[in-house]
């Protein structure tokens, strides 16, 4: 497979998951999560530190990538999130709040760094995760398991919030906490766990994206940028807008740079993070609610001639 | 049963409510009526805990509760049927009735379900459709089969009638007499239906720009021709005092 293409779904998948946790994280606590930043560079770091100490395929330390990331947005709630929301904080108060959360992970994360390389001599400021990857059919197994891995951690997701009690709880208490409230739903313990699986997702997807790219400690600095990007475009109050929407973002950034760059000259490489922004801004000049505003029922309907009335 | 002492209250910065006191007795009907911008709601939502309380208290069963989380209300035994905003617009229909039966036991809540789509047809009807896409009469429905659910010891109902088909809303309120009269449940009800909610209930309030204007029995406050005139627009007793020149309140007391 072309490396374009194959770095291109792994790029995706992970983008697919940060921004389905920026989405989740904002559609409970009204709180735009910059700490996904870190918490994803964090998830890269637990692999990697996995990798090092103990050996073996990095897929088999994902997990813990979930729950040092899920840990995170633990205390991030009870540390920070939930005293600002009881002082009934604004959107903004929150947003920066979480700014400086994440400075906090960076510096941790940076002093990490210089313990490794001090005490064992190691440089994991400049990572290749590619080089502890398995080949499956004579490809990166990275390239398939990695959205494999997306798409059953979203299935898993969907099916917790369609089918558990708690889960359809969660999305009751997202749409109308006040009535949610009212029905005995402890919106306290909601709230919890949309950070547990926002953060879970963080770090996952962060461990998923170092094996697409260089790992270093600013890899969550540098794509945040198309995280929010992800979740913008899938119109914010939808979690499933929010999934599509990273996928979108990572799918441009590297395949839709590439076939462009194909068709009109090298030069468009230079303009590598424009794209998925630019893809951004046009999809939400024709539809301003973002991907989850688009008359999808309407649109099939069309398409297999059968009518339908405009959805609301 | 519930008592409010001394209530300030409001949302932000603004008050709505000032040295508000209100006593709703166990087992009765209590109708809170007034105007527009009484302050009426912002009196449920700061019993229920979702708006600010400035100083005051509220007590249920002599218990502090000021203040307090609107889950742990639930707990205790609350149920708060709001105006607005009163289902889950994405969630089906089974799904409202179920969340609304959060607190109980699987069975439990299917059974009380059960009983609520034979009380309200129209909802088995639709037992699968997004409650977002209901009619208001039908959404209001479902609130009110939702409040029902909890086995609640108090019922807050805020604009109980509104949206209803004149029938359906009579439905409705005898309703809330055979739950007071059958399952002894206490209700406070504010209601825009002033007359009717009035003539069923025991305890009136009459809020006036977030002050208590009148305070006493029910069927006291219908023959106050003045306040009902002024606040509630009910204008048929006035008329009857004209074609009769017996005041009517003579001869219904």
């Amino acid at each position: 497979m072309a490396p374009w293409l194959a770095n291109g779904l792994i790029y995706a998948s992970a983008l697919a998951l940060t921004a389905g946790g920026i989405t989740l994280l904002y559609i409970t606590t009204r709180t735009f999560n910059f700490a996904h930043a870190s918490m994803a560079t964090v998830g890269f770091y637990v692999v990697y530190s996995f990798i090092i100490f103990i050996g073996g395929s990095p897929y088999r330390y994902f997990p813990f990538a979930f729950l040092f990331g899920a840990l995170l947005g633990v205390i991030c709630y009870y540390g920070l999130n939930r005293p600002l929301l009881k002082r009934q904080a604004s959107e903004i108060t929150l947003m920066m709040s979480t700014l400086g959360y994440d400075l906090i992970l960076l510096s941790l994360i940076q002093m990490y760094c210089d313990f490794l390389t001090s005490n064992y001599k190691l440089f994991p400021r400049r990572v290749n995760m590619n080089m502890y990857d398995l080949e499956l059919f004579g490809i990166n197994a990275a390239t398939i398991i990695l959205p494999l891995m997306a798409i059953i951690c979203l299935s898993a997701l969907h099916l917790f919030l369609g089918k558990t009690k708690f889960g359809v709880a969660m999305k009751a208490t997202i749409e109308n906490p006040v009535l949610a409230g009212a029905s005995g739903i402890n919106s306290d313990r909601v709230y919890m766990v949309a950070w547990l699986i926002g953060g879970g997702m963080a770090s996952l997807g962060g461990a998923a994206m170092a094996m697409a790219q260089t790992g270093t400690p600013v890899m969550g600095m540098n794509s945040i940028p198309f995280m929010f990007a992800g979740a913008i475009l899938g119109g914010l109050h939808s979690l499933y807008g929010g999934i599509l929407g990273g996928f979108m973002v990572g799918l441009a950034e590297y395949a839709g740079v590439f076939l462009l760059s194909q068709k009109f000259g090298p030069w468009i490489l230079g303009y590598r993070m424009g794209i998925p922004l630019l893809l951004m801004a046009i999809t939400l000049l024709i539809f301003p609610r973002g991907l989850a505003g688009i008359p999808w029922a309407d649109l099939f309907g069309r398409l297999t001639g059968k009518k339908r009335g405009v959805q609301a | 049963m519930l008592t409010v002492r001394n209530l300030n209250s409001g949302y932000g910065k603004l008050q709505i409510l000032y040295n508000l006191d209100l006593e709703v007795p166990a087992k009765g009907i209590t109708v809170v009526v007034g105007p527009n911008g009484a302050g009426k709601t912002t009196l449920l939502s700061s019993i229920m805990g979702t708006a600010n309380v400035f100083s005051g208290e509220v007590l249920f069963e002599d218990e502090p509760i000021t203040g307090q989380q609107t889950h742990l209300l639930a707990r205790k035994g609350i149920s708060y049927v709001p105006q607005m905003g009163n289902v889950f617009a994405e969630l089906s229909v089974m799904d409202n009735l179920h969340m609304a039966g959060y607190l109980m036991s699987k069975s439990e809540a299917r059974l009380k379900a059960e009983q609520m789509t034979e009380m309200f047809p129209v909802l088995k009807k639709f037992i699968h459709r997004k409650a977002g896409t209901l009619s208001g009469g039908e959404r209001r429905m479902l609130a009110v089969a939702m409040g029902l659910m909890k086995n609640p010891k108090l019922m807050l109902l805020d604009e109980l009638s509104t949206d209803l088909a004149p029938i359906i809303a009579e439905k409705v309120l005898l309703e809330v007499i055979r739950l007071r009269d059958e399952l002894g449940i206490t209700i406070l009800i504010v209601e825009q239906m002033a007359k009717r909610a009035l003539e069923i209930g025991d305890t009136a309030y009459l809020l006036v720009s977030g002050g208590v204007k009148y305070a006493g029995k029910a069927s006291e406050l219908l023959h106050e021709p003045e306040l009902c005139n002024l606040y509630l627009g009910i204008k048929q007793l006035p008329k009857q005092q004209d074609n009769t020149r017996i005041p009517s309140s003579e001869g219904r007391g």
